[in-house]
């Protein structure tokens, strides 16, 4: 029961917003990009888990010393490993890959697109009036 | 009853094959009466289990696991379709009746074309009825049957998930008939108007429920699991967006073959991926090999069969498209500026779009398998896939006027011109007066851009006011979806940017202020309904002359022994003020209780824009208006 009491108390001393309003938005927008390690597939932001409760007043805490978004990330990448961002990091092989593949395939996909319309370029004297 | 029932799905099950070999080899008139004779074999077999749900018969095991007599009756028929052997007996019957109204309603002239399409879809039924029947068959007997049920998950007793599973399959499996007339237009090598002319009806009868299903599932996430958001980018939502954008991609690319006759083999190509892509989200879904908030009725085995399924038809139509599409007419010739060009552009990014989610959604399995554990969610999907779609919605307006073959570019600066002036004025307005961010400021203006760009070319095609009642429907149909889409983009960037979220811990009669809201605990009283028991809190919110009552629940379900959040929701006129009700807490031997308080502003206008999209679809899908005057 004491325990309850006394992570009660935690939560109700912490818990409450950052002052600065900007300052509790980019806590809030943090919140949901770090995953709770106790639940399935859900943001902090999300979580009712006790775990999530903690993991939010340290997100808060670390935002009100000024920490940057990167400090706080690399954090909680530290602490509980990449597996807790939801923004993974991009270095690496499969970083590239991740955050590449994208922007890659739409390159690609153009340059196809590219040579397709040349080839169809060439005939160009049966242009109709459009049939609506 | 139901030993009927799996008598009857047997039944549909040969009638199916029966169905193949005669559509294959040619017999249209008997392939259809099959089709008729199986799809009805198989609704009679449904119906046996809906019985048993609505029965509570307890000596069917299904019955037994997923349902409670407590129940309220409309949860008991939804239950049916509930859990994953139930939702697999719908998918069958959802083939089963595309093939059958493909039967009634294909009207190409082409018999052997359409008998073989019909050939397929009992090709595809004779996988689905396997499955259910060899691997998941909702038709077994307890002894002794149980005194009572074991209950439908209680999060999925609720009216908006009672119909997003049937919309949702609607879709996937609507897809399976474009399928199998793409595999029976490429038989024959010929993916020409005619054909384009179909299968654009099919695509748009799929389409239709997908993105109402994507909506409802949306909608549901939004009031039932209290977390205030409506996309989570959640691996079982990208299941549905993945054949959504394929989907999408092919419905404008039919329009090229449909009109132009080019792009047949893409347009083909497309109309087979888009059910490869809905299979392989039942894959995704049922087979939970995906660590997901979604993670009803899991069971390995049954992944790796549907996986097997999906490589086998895959393989199928793939094997039929290579053989094939070097065979394909190539339809008139065009310039990179021209209305071909532009859909060309929004097919490579849609499908980009589409397959920047399935690297999103699988890449944290390959790293699984790699030995590394990561997580991809929202901010990935909002740095990649969001820019890359915007790409497209950009130029939409200014393209959409271009004309087949070689468009008219003298306008161009014009265009260009505007929309850079309206991405200022936003900018400007936005950052300077709202001090809102220069992204959402963006954002905003190009929803505009979107709905002023479909006016504008509703306007253009009808060229009088007038004329405008008088256009075809499907020009009216493109214009709410496009309106749509921006009105959806709209209510996204409002609500994802300048949503409010706060905790707060109220004792009785005890006040907080959230987003200028005064928000005041009158009551906490215990309440019980026909299979829960609740806490249930009354708080009465006031701003500046307005107030209203609001009663948020935390529900429990004894038979299923889980607890749920029943949020309340006041529409305040420019977004929902969102209310979920946590836990108690006793503070200094105060009971305190803990709301969970969003402004969520614009949501409407997500959902809104949304349906929108759905409707605008359903209006291209009607048929075609009698030209007005023509003497008719």
């Amino acid at each position: 029961m004491k325990t309850v009491l006394a992570a009660s108390l935690i939560f109700m001393a912490a818990s409450a917003p950052l002052q600065d309003a900007s300052e509790e938005a980019r806590a809030q927008d943090l919140m949901r990009e770090i995953r709770c390690v106790a639940c399935e597939n859900e943001p902090i932001s999300q979580s009712s888990a006790p775990i999530a409760e903690d993991m939010r007043d340290r997100v808060r805490a670390m935002v009100g010393e000024g920490a940057t978004d990167i400090e706080v990330r690399d954090w909680f990448a530290g602490r509980y490993g990449e597996f807790v961002l939801f923004r993974p990091s991009g270095g690496g092989l499969s970083g590239w890959l991740l955050w590449g593949g994208p922007f890659l395939l739409l390159l690609l996909g153009g340059a196809i697109g590219l040579v397709f319309a040349r080839r169809h370029g060439d005939t160009q004297k049966d242009v109709e009036p459009e049939e609506v | 009853m139901i030993e009927i029932g799996h008598l009857l799905t047997f039944l549909a099950l040969g009638l199916s094959l029966a169905q193949g070999v005669f559509g294959f080899m040619g017999r249209r008139a008997l392939a259809g009466r099959i089709a008729l004779t199986a799809f009805v074999s198989m609704a009679l077999a449904f119906l046996t289990l809906v019985v048993a749900f609505a029965q509570s018969d307890f000596s069917v095991a299904l019955v037994a696991n997923n349902s409670h007599t407590l129940k309220p009756m409309a949860y008991k028929l939804a239950g049916t379709w509930g859990n994953h052997e139930g939702s697999m007996a719908l998918w069958c019957l959802v083939t089963l009746g595309f093939g059958a109204a493909g039967a009634v309603l294909m009207r190409t002239g082409r018999e052997i074309f359409e008998a073989r399409a019909l050939g397929m879809q009992g090709l595809l039924a004779v996988g689905a009825l396997a499955y259910l029947l060899f691997a998941s068959s909702p038709f077994t007997r307890l002894d002794p049957a149980p005194f009572q049920g074991a209950s439908l998950n209680p999060l999925l007793q609720d009216p908006a998930l009672t119909f997003h599973p049937p919309m949702l399959y609607l879709g996937y499996v609507g897809y399976s008939f474009v399928f199998a007339l793409a595999a029976a237009g490429l038989m024959e090598a010929r993916i020409d108007r005619v054909w384009a002319k179909e299968a654009r009806r099919w695509g748009l009868a799929a389409f239709v429920p997908l993105t109402l299903g994507i909506a409802l599932g949306s909608y549901w996430a939004y009031y039932e699991l209290g977390w205030g958001g409506w996309w989570f980018w959640d691996p079982v939502e990208n299941a549905s967006l993945m054949p959504w954008l394929i989907g999408a991609a092919f419905l404008h690319s039919v329009i090229v073959t449909e009109k132009r006759g080019g792009f047949a083999a893409w347009t083909a190509l497309l109309a087979v991926l888009a059910f490869l892509f809905s299979i392989m989200g039942a894959f995704l879904v049922r087979s939970g090999v995906l660590t997901s908030v979604h993670a009803f009725a899991v069971d390995p085995e049954r992944g790796l069969l549907l996986l097997l399924g999906l490589i086998f038809y895959g393989l199928i139509a793939l094997v039929l498209f290579a053989v094939r599409a070097p065979r394909l007419e190539g339809g008139k010739g065009w310039s990179g500026f021209s209305r071909e060009g532009a859909l060309m552009a929004n097919n490579i990014v849609l499908v980009v779009a589409a397959l920047t989610v399935l690297l999103g959604t699988l890449f944290p399995l390959m790293a699984e398998a790699a030995g590394q554990t990561i997580s991809v969610g929202e901010p990935y999907f909002n740095l990649t896939f969001v820019p890359i779609l915007v790409l497209i919605l950009a130029i939409l307006p200014v393209v959409q006027a271009w004309a087949w073959g070689k468009a008219d570019l003298s306008h161009w600066m014009k265009w260009a011109l505007g929309g850079l002036g309206l991405v200022l004025v936003f900018a400007a307005l936005g950052v300077g007066v709202f001090e809102i961010s220069l992204g959402a400021a963006f954002g905003l203006a190009l929803g505009m851009w979107l709905i002023f760009g479909a006016l504008w070319e509703l306007k253009r095609r009808a060229v009088s006011l007038r004329r405008v009642f008088r256009l075809q429907l499907r020009i009216w149909g493109m214009t709410l979806a496009h309106v749509g889409l921006g009105v959806f983009i709209i209510g996204a960037v409002v609500e994802t940017t300048q949503r409010y979220e706060s905790t707060i811990a109220l004792p009785r009669d005890g006040t907080e202020t959230v987003a200028g809201w005064s928000i005041t605990l009158e009551d906490v009283r215990a309440i019980e309904g026909p299979n829960w028991y609740a806490d249930r809190a009354e708080l009465s919110i006031a701003k500046s002359g307005a107030r209203a009552t609001l009663a948020p629940m935390k529900r429990y379900y004894p038979a299923a022994q889980m607890p749920t959040t029943e949020t309340a929701i006041y529409k305040t006129g420019t977004g929902d003020l969102y209310v979920a009700l946590g836990e108690r807490r006793d503070v200094d031997g105060e009971a305190r209780w803990v709301f969970r308080v969003y402004f969520n502003p614009l949501i409407d206008l997500v959902f809104f824009g949304v349906f929108l999209m759905a409707l605008g679809g359903f209006l291209s899908l009607l048929p075609r208006r009698r030209k007005v005057g023509a003497g008719s």
